[in-house]
């Protein structure tokens, strides 16, 4: 079929260089591209920060309350939130904090909505990865902890979360793998993410499919990337195991 | 050998293209039984569920973006697109193998719309576009675009008038529809947006262009994330009911059917 519909012949390569030139080198339509990467990556990044900091405070609010530390308020709170955010899609999220809650932060970088958004819908999901990873601590290491004489707080401070966090580390590089590219969903709150860059050349020149390839492109690259990392992070954190 | 088959997956998803066939379109009347398509939240979509009748569950479609409707259109998914004449004869120029229906399905206005009630901000804007509509202004900045071919007009060159002392004007539109609305590298150009800039001056102010997706813009201007709409938007009564509406800045915009060059028999 591609044979047929001379995928292949000078006319379609020449075809194709003219569509390239007129998409990613004319006027210098490539930056477009590097700035909405360098969006994507900072909603990312920041999104990331938010994500860990709220999922490690979620994750040891139920894990200490499961444990017998009396905050029946903060866990059910903790609950609420998990289920709330994890039980809506991040888009609905995403266009509530724009256009309801932030409705009138107009001088605001739509971009730090975004990373809010984002980083709080991380953070419901992070907190059930940490959970686990606590979880799968022997019970016996915070007994021991606690007959050497530290306290509760202590003891999940040295002990337990260090191995926990060493257990988690690949379940939470493939979260933000997912968060890289659910921030495609940006362009509808007007942020020229990778994604709405790739629209917006498409609205210069009018050509459907390279922009969109060449945008699949880039985020397949960088989450390749971003998976050789966690593979070398986790045989790293694996050293010195049995 | 994982490689070669993601290779094959993202080749095969950019190839991946459905033909079908139908009769030959004369006017938009055939269009009543034929798969419909225009741009979400769009004049173009009203005036297709009216045209389809009980059908338009079944045969309309609606896109965020015009390319993805004109891709459509071109791979057979749909026959046709109804949307504005101008950017339509855009992709009649641009894009090969389409066509326009000679005759028009309507004859529509565009205005800028407000917040309801933001009476204050109507009557300012109403003033300058009178202005303009005397002084020339307005004809101007549609000369320098009506022939269809703005390369010249760079983003940089139109002044936002920035660091003004009246504040900022936010101003929503949708930056996928030329010759009205179009983003180039980091900026924007534009009739809608060279005139807002020149409104943005009358009153003193900055302007800000935010640029989102045709049917958040409602929500914007109602939430208050914007002062006005200025995307080609055309004043219906519906629309009258949650907005406000300046004087029109644009009559006889002509509703068009954007069909297959090869579907269409005059």
């Amino acid at each position: 079929m591609l044979w047929e519909s001379g995928f292949f012949t000078a006319e379609a390569w020449s075809d194709f260089n003219r569509r390239f030139y007129q998409n990613f080198i004319k006027d210098d339509r490539y930056m477009m591209l590097v700035d909405g990467l360098r969006s994507t990556i900072f909603m990312t990044s920041g999104a990331t920060i938010i994500g860990v900091i709220v999922g490690l405070i979620l994750s040891v609010i139920r894990v200490a309350y499961k444990g017998g530390v009396p905050i029946p308020l903060l866990n059910k709170f903790a609950e609420c939130y998990i289920t709330v955010l994890r039980g809506t899609p991040a888009m609905v999220q995403l266009l509530i904090w724009n256009f309801t809650i932030f409705a009138s932060a107009r001088d605001l970088n739509t971009q730090y909505i975004a990373i809010l958004a984002f980083g709080l819908n991380s953070g419901a999901y992070v907190a059930e990865i940490f959970r686990g990873g606590i979880e799968s601590i022997d019970a016996g290491q915070m007994e021991a902890a606690r007959s050497l004489g530290l306290t509760y707080g202590s003891s999940m401070r040295y002990v337990i979360l260090p191995q926990a966090l060493r257990n988690v580390v690949p379940m939470l590089f493939n979260e933000f793998i997912a968060l890289l590219k659910e921030t495609s969903i940006a362009g509808y709150i007007g942020i020229d993410d990778l994604t709405r860059a790739g629209q917006n050349i498409q609205a210069l020149t009018l050509e459907h499919s390279q922009p969109l390839v060449m945008v699949a492109i880039i985020y397949l690259v960088i989450v390749l990337l971003l998976t050789r990392l966690v593979r070398k992070l986790e045989e790293w954190l694996s050293r010195g195991r049995r | 050998m994982k490689k070669f088959f993601v290779l094959l997956l993202v080749l095969a998803l950019s190839a991946g293209v459905c033909f079908a066939d139908g009769g030959k379109l004369k006017s938009p009347a055939d269009l009543k039984t034929e798969k419909l398509a225009a741009q979400r939240g769009t004049t173009g979509q009203y005036i297709a569920e009216d045209l389809l009748g009980d059908n338009k569950a079944l045969l309309l479609t609606t896109y965020e973006k015009y390319v993805d409707a004109v891709a459509a259109l071109r791979q057979g998914k749909i026959r046709a697109i109804v949307m504005d004449e101008m950017p339509a004869k855009r992709f009649l120029n641009e894009v090969e193998g389409l066509a326009i229906m000679d005759e028009a399905l309507s004859s529509e206005s565009y205005a800028i719309g407000f917040k309801k009630g933001n009476t204050e901000l109507v009557e300012q804007v109403n003033k300058v576009l009178a202005e303009m509509k005397s002084d020339g202004t307005m004809s101007a900045i549609f000369a320098k675009y009506i022939d269809g071919d703005y390369s010249a007009v760079k983003p940089e060159n139109i002044d936002f008038n920035a660091g003004a002392a009246n504040g900022k004007l936010y101003v929503g539109t949708e930056a996928g529809f030329a010759p009205y609305e179009l983003k180039v590298g980091n900026g924007f150009i534009g009739i809608d947006v060279e005139m807002c800039a020149h409104i943005a001056k009358k009153l003193g102010k900055e302007l800000v262009i935010i640029n989102m997706n045709f049917d958040a813009l409602p929500t914007a201007v109602s939430t208050g994330k914007v002062d006005m709409i200025c995307a080609g938007m055309t004043v219906t009564d519906e629309r009258k009911e949650n907005m406000d509406f300046s004087d029109n800045y644009v009559d006889g915009v002509r509703q068009v059917a954007l069909v297959r060059a090869d579907d269409y028999e005059k």
